[in-house]
This record gives C-alpha cells, structure tokens and sequence, in this order.
C-alpha cells in the first residue's frame, strides 16, 4: 500500500508540474491583459510540434528543440498581442471570440503541416528512477518537474525582484494608475505574453515525448487549466499554483483509487465548491473576478 | 509541410512524371476511356482528430482499391460497365457533423453506398438513413438494431472477435490466471469491456477490479497504470482503446515495471511501441488486426485479393500508415461489388437483398454468415473466423483463426448477461 501511496504521490507531482506551467502562463495573460486566451491549450500544442519538428524530424537534442519551443511559441504569443489583442485591448469579448478563431487557424495549421495522427516521438531517454521495485520515476517525467520548479521560481524572481517585474504587477493591478506612472502598456503586455505563451510551449515541449501529440491535444489541457484558475482565483499566480498542486493530487488520488471518469467529476465539483464558498477562488480578489 | 509531402514518398521526380501523365490522359479523345460512367460511394468517418486512425488509412486503401478495380474494368451493372469513385467527408466522429456529412454525400453527391466507422457518429446518421433508404455500412455492430435495416457491419463484428483472442491465451498460456482492463468510457469501450469480461469469465481467469473506465480527454495514463497493475496482474487488458491511449499506456506499463501479458483489441503503429519500450517487452502481446504480408493470408479460405500486394501498395504509397482499418473498407466494397454486380444494379435496396441472399456471406477471413439476431436485434453483421495476432520478433504474426460462432455457441449467455450489465444490448442503448 505505501509503495502504491508513493508512485501515486509521484504521478501526482508530475502533473502537478505540467498543470502549473500552463495555468500560469494563462494567468499572467489574464492578469496583465484582460483577456482569456482560449488559445492557450493550441500554444501549448505548438510547443509540442516544436519538438516534433526540430526534435524528430530534425533530429536535433532535445532540450534544444524544447529551448527552441519555448522561443517559438513566445514569439507566437507576442505575434498574437499584437495581432489579436491589442487592437481589442477595449473589447475583453472581442479578444475571447479572436483566441477562439485563433486557435481552430493554429489546429488547421498543425493539420496542414503534420497530418492528423498522432506523432512519433522516440523517447528522450528510458531511463528510470526505481526508488523500489513498484515505485518508479521515468526520467523524462523528472524533466519536467524539474523545469516546472526552476521555470517558476525564475518567474517568481522576475515579479518581485525586477523593474520588468514590478511594471507587470502594477499593469495587472491597475493599469490607468500604471500608465499614469509612465509604465508602457503595450509593453507590458508584451513581456505577459511571451512569457504566458513560452511557458504554455516549453510545458508541450517537454511532455510531447509523454503524451499523444496531435493537433487537437489542447482540448483536454485548456480545460483542466481552466478549472485550476477558477479554483485559484482568475489573476492570482498563487492561486494558479496551489490549484495546480491540489486538482493534480485530487484527480490522480481518485483516478488511482476510484476511476478516471469519477476523477473528472470530483475535480469539477472542487471547481463548483470553491464557486460556492468562494466565488472569487482561493486567492482571488473581488476586482479581477 | 513540404518535408511531410516528400516524406511520403513524392518525389520531384514523380510529380513530374505525374504531371505529365495526368496532362496527357486530359488531352485524350473521351472515347478512349474505358468507361464514362461513374458510381460514388461515400466514405464518411472521421479524417482528423483522436479517432482519425480508424478513418484516414481506411479511405487510402480504398483509393487503391478503386484503382484496382478501375483498371481491371470497373464495376459490371446490367446498363454496363461504371468507375467507381470514393466522395470522403471527414465526421470528426461528431454525431452533427456525420449527420450533415450524410446529408450532403446523399443529395449533393448522388452516392450509392456510404461506408461509416460508427459508434458515437451512428445516431446522428440514423434519421438520415430511416428517411432517405441509403445503405449503410459499420465498423461496429453494436450501431445494430432492428430499427436499422439499412445499416450492415460486414467487416468486422467488433468488439465479439476479441473472444477469440483471450480464448487463444488461456489454452496457449494456462499459467495466465488473473487479469485487469481499462477502457475510455464511450460507445467503443464500453461493449468492449462487456466482451471481454464474458471471454476472461468463459477461460476461467479471474478479474482483479471492475474494469478501469477513464475519460476520453485523459492525457496522462501514469495513475491509470499505477491502479492497474497495483493488484499484480498476470494480464493487463486495454480493451478497445484508441491507438492515442494505447501507445502511452504501454509506455506506462513499461516504465512502471510490468512484464506480465498484454492484450488488446488493436495495436495500430505497434512499430512505434516498441521503439518506445523495447522488443522483448512487446514480444507476446496479443491483439486482433493483422499485418497483410503475413503468410497465412494466403491460404485458400481468404476473401481478400492478394492482400501481400494490397499492403505493400499501401506501405508504398502511406509509409508507416497501415493500420487495423487500412483493409476494412475495401473489404467491405469487395462485399458490396460482389452483390451490386449480382443483382445488376447500385440501388442500396437491390444491393443489400442480393449481400444477405443465402444468409452468407463471403468475409475477408473467409466464409461467414449473417448474424446478430440475439445481440443486435437484426441479422445483419457478417461473422465467421477472425484471426488472433501475436508480436513475435518485433513483427505482428497471425497465430490462429478463430470462429467467433463457435465461441457464442458455447457462451453465448455470459456474452448476453455482460452486455446487459454494461446496458449494451440493443435495447438497452438510448
């Protein structure tokens, strides 16, 4: 039973890890621009067909081809502020409707470029991490709790301690008062949305070896990120984090010890309790809900 | 995209050639073709998205099929001689739009015959076919009910034929003696699981749990694995699980330490799995769908023209794409040519009387007979042997054929009190 506890306590982190990365680079696009990017999950496809590309295809090092992703998919993000939000900055609406249409043109890029199967990745490594003969860490999922952790850390770093960082949270809180200071809006947004998107590209890029890449797999990712910031409270990176941690051990403890589908419905009634007690989520402020 | 375009096997070289062939047949006098007239037949399965694996390589070996056929003279109606041509509408295995699909095959398009995956798509389809009388065709029987007298499964009677599988394990492997299974929780897991609970029951091997139901939006299979093999299970069934989640369940299954016997009802691109695992784990995994190079589809009571040739066309033309479906839906036009060229004509009504006439049929893995009254409602799925399939050497090999009538002869009833309790039989579905 404890080793059982254990591989299930590691799944669990793992996810936690991937689930992070995405949900608070959709956060930090909410925070900083008011806008829901529905989007988020083809971005993070897209950091997974970075790997396919240069990994696979051009047989490159694989932390290059996910460095790479992580590039690209910031790149995309900015091509989107400027595209997409900007001229909408006023219209929150306007920009929800313009992610949607952006990400169907993303899936039929993805389809154009790729096929519509699902992609062969050949493994980054087999090697595995075997605490006892039932309780077992891959080293590819290692990756990627670890580039959760340090990717974090670092933006944690960057909000509290930079100049960069500080103009992002006073743009987040309030962004009349903030371009009364002097603080560029669009430049604000900009950095939100590099880092917002590279970080939804570097988590599709590290787990595109562990998963089924296909040019639909932003579905299931955007749905779960969303859960995770309701529970959080929409604009709180905190929030987005400790959501993370708590919907992945939820959802993989009852997946283990129930079923996936009753998993799925213990993580929507979570969302709906925490609506219920606290409409503006965990970490929320009444202003951004 | 032009590195995918060249991947698959275009050269530069060939599109010239091609180019030019293609403009020298359009500058030919009409007359010189073979024949004018033109039969379509729809093809309306999902071509994109996570079920596109059993749509896509489906419709490339018709295409082939097709030339086949076309260059050996066509379809022979009594009003003579027709080209047959394929008209594909991608349903994204979505209910709406295989009802829309359907709709526009039939009145925009003029086809004869509409050839289906089934399964989730089937309902949206049904009012169309009670209004307009088109014959249509399923991969998935359990799309059958009386109420569906123009809907045929004459390919395969999934998910029944995964009987023949487990039965094979248990007088082969004897020492196999419990078992799990997981499945996605929809119109194809769900008989699936039904199916093999009866077959495990009928060979005497204990299930561990209650089957493993996840959501078909999970992307992380590792908890899935944790639960599954924390009982020490000498099998690990995956059901009818879509080639998307096999894949990465057994990945789970290799990492996490398992080395007990899988089994699964396919194991499309099972190349790449064991890329992603390794040869020895893979060697005895026990699924359904055979390569057709294998030797034993050359045998007297195979249905299927020179399936050795219609594979190596298929890797030719689709490197990498063969797939449990690459085969079906030619079959299936096998059946249906047969019978149009019978009855002398492409009507769905002439056509389906002259398929059933008899009560058999001939199946791809041979003779068979149409069947399914107790479980379906209607007599229209075609059964008979289907082959089991071993990976043996990094290579799928046909181990045996089995008669899945003969299994139902003998467990019928454990088949029948399964489906039941998975609300499975006809008139159970809502």
């Amino acid at each position: 039973m404890l080793d059982l506890l254990a591989q299930t306590g590691l799944n669990a982190i793992y996810a936690a890890s991937y689930i992070s990365l995405i949900a608070v680079g959709l956060v930090l696009i909410f925070g900083v621009m008011g806008v829901i990017n529905f989007a988020h999950g083809e971005l993070y496809m897209a950091g997974a067909y970075s790997v396919v590309f240069l990994y696979t295809d051009w047989q490159l090092p694989f932390f290059i081809a996910v460095a790479a992703g992580l590039i690209f998919v910031g790149f995309l993000g900015l091509a989107m502020e400027r595209a997409l939000f900007r001229p909408l900055r006023d219209n929150p609406l306007g920009g929800l409707v313009a992610s949607i249409g952006f990400l169907m043109i993303l899936q039929a890029l993805a389809v154009m470029g790729f096929g519509v199967r699902m992609e062969n990745i050949p493994p980054v490594t087999q090697y595995v991490i075997e605490f006892s003969d039932r309780v077992r860490l891959p080293l590819a999922r290692l990756y990627v709790i670890i580039a959760a952790v340090v990717l974090l850390s670092m933006l944690w770093v960057f909000l509290k301690k930079t100049r960069f960082g500080w103009a992002l949270r006073a743009a987040a809180q309030d962004p009349e008062a903030a371009a009364l200071q002097g603080i560029s809006i669009n430049q604000t947004a900009r950095i939100a949305m590099f880092i917002g998107a590279g970080l939804a590209g570097i988590a599709g890029a590290l787990t595109a070896p562990l998963v089924s890449v296909n040019p639909h797999m932003g579905h299931s990712v955007i749905v779960t990120a969303f859960i995770v910031i309701i529970v959080g409270g929409v604009g709180s990176l905190e929030g987005a984090i400790v959501a993370s941690v708590a919907y992945a051990f939820v959802h993989t403890f009852v997946t283990t010890f129930f079923d996936g589908v009753i998993a799925d419905i213990t993580g929507l009634s979570l969302m709906l309790l925490v609506l219920i007690v606290k409409p503006t989520g965990l970490f929320g402020s009444a202003d951004r809900a | 995209m032009l590195s995918k375009i060249m991947k698959s096997g275009l050269t530069r070289r060939t599109f010239l050639q091609s180019t030019a062939a293609a403009a020298a047949a359009s500058s030919m006098p009409r007359v010189a073709l073979a024949a004018d007239k033109v039969i379509k037949i729809g093809f309306l399965a999902p071509l994109t998205g996570p079920v596109a694996a059993w749509g896509k390589p489906g419709l490339d070996g018709c295409e082939i099929w097709a030339e086949r056929v076309n260059a050996a003279g066509g379809i022979k109606l009594a009003d003579g001689d027709y080209q047959v041509e394929f008209v594909g509408y991608d349903n994204e295995y979505d209910p709406a739009k295989a009802r829309t699909g359907a709709t526009k095959l039939i009145r925009e398009d003029g086809v004869s015959f509409i050839m289906m995956l089934g399964g989730d798509t089937w309902p949206g389809v049904q009012p169309v076919a009670d209004k307009t009388g088109m014959l249509f065709s399923t991969l998935l029987p359990s799309d059958l009910s009386p109420d569906t007298t123009t809907l045929i499964a004459p390919a395969e009677v999934h998910p029944i034929y995964n009987v023949t599988g487990v039965e094979w394990l248990a007088e082969n492997k004897p020492e196999l003696k419990t078992a799990v299974m997981c499945a996605q929780d929809d119109a194809l897991g769900l008989p699936s699981v039904a199916t093999y609970l009866a077959a495990f029951e009928a060979a005497g091997i204990e299930m561990l749990d209650d089957p493993l139901l996840f959501d078909p939006a999970t992307t992380d299979f590792a908890p899935v694995v944790t639960k599954l093999i924390s009982g020490n299970p000498d099998i690990v069934c995956l059901d009818t699980c879509y080639s998307d989640y096999v894949h990465p369940i057994a990945e789970q299954l290799f990492q996490q330490g398992f080395k007990g016997q899988i089994i699964s009802c396919t194991a499309d691109f099972y190349d790449q799995m064991i890329a992603k695992t390794s040869e020895e784990f893979m060697e005895g995994f026990i699924f359904q769908f055979p390569d057709f190079d294998d030797a034993a589809l050359n045998s007297d009571q195979i249905n299927f023209a020179d399936p050795n040739g219609f594979y190596a066309e298929f890797n030719k033309r689709f490197p990498g794409q063969w797939g449990a479906v690459s085969w079906e839906y030619a079959s299936i036009m096998d059946l249906w040519k047969a019978a149009a060229e019978k009855a002398g004509s492409a009507e769905p009504d002439a056509v389906a009387a002259a398929m059933k006439e008899g009560g058999t049929g001939k199946h791809a893995f041979g003779d068979a007979k149409w069947w399914g009254t107790e479980l379906f409602g209607i007599d229209n799925a075609l059964v008979g042997d289907w082959p089991v399939v071993a990976i043996e050497g990094g290579k799928a090999t046909i181990k045996e054929f089995r008669s899945i009538p003969a299994w139902y002869d003998k467990h019928g009833d454990l088949l029948v009190k399964h489906m039941k309790a998975y609300d499975q039989m006809w008139d159970q579905r809502g």
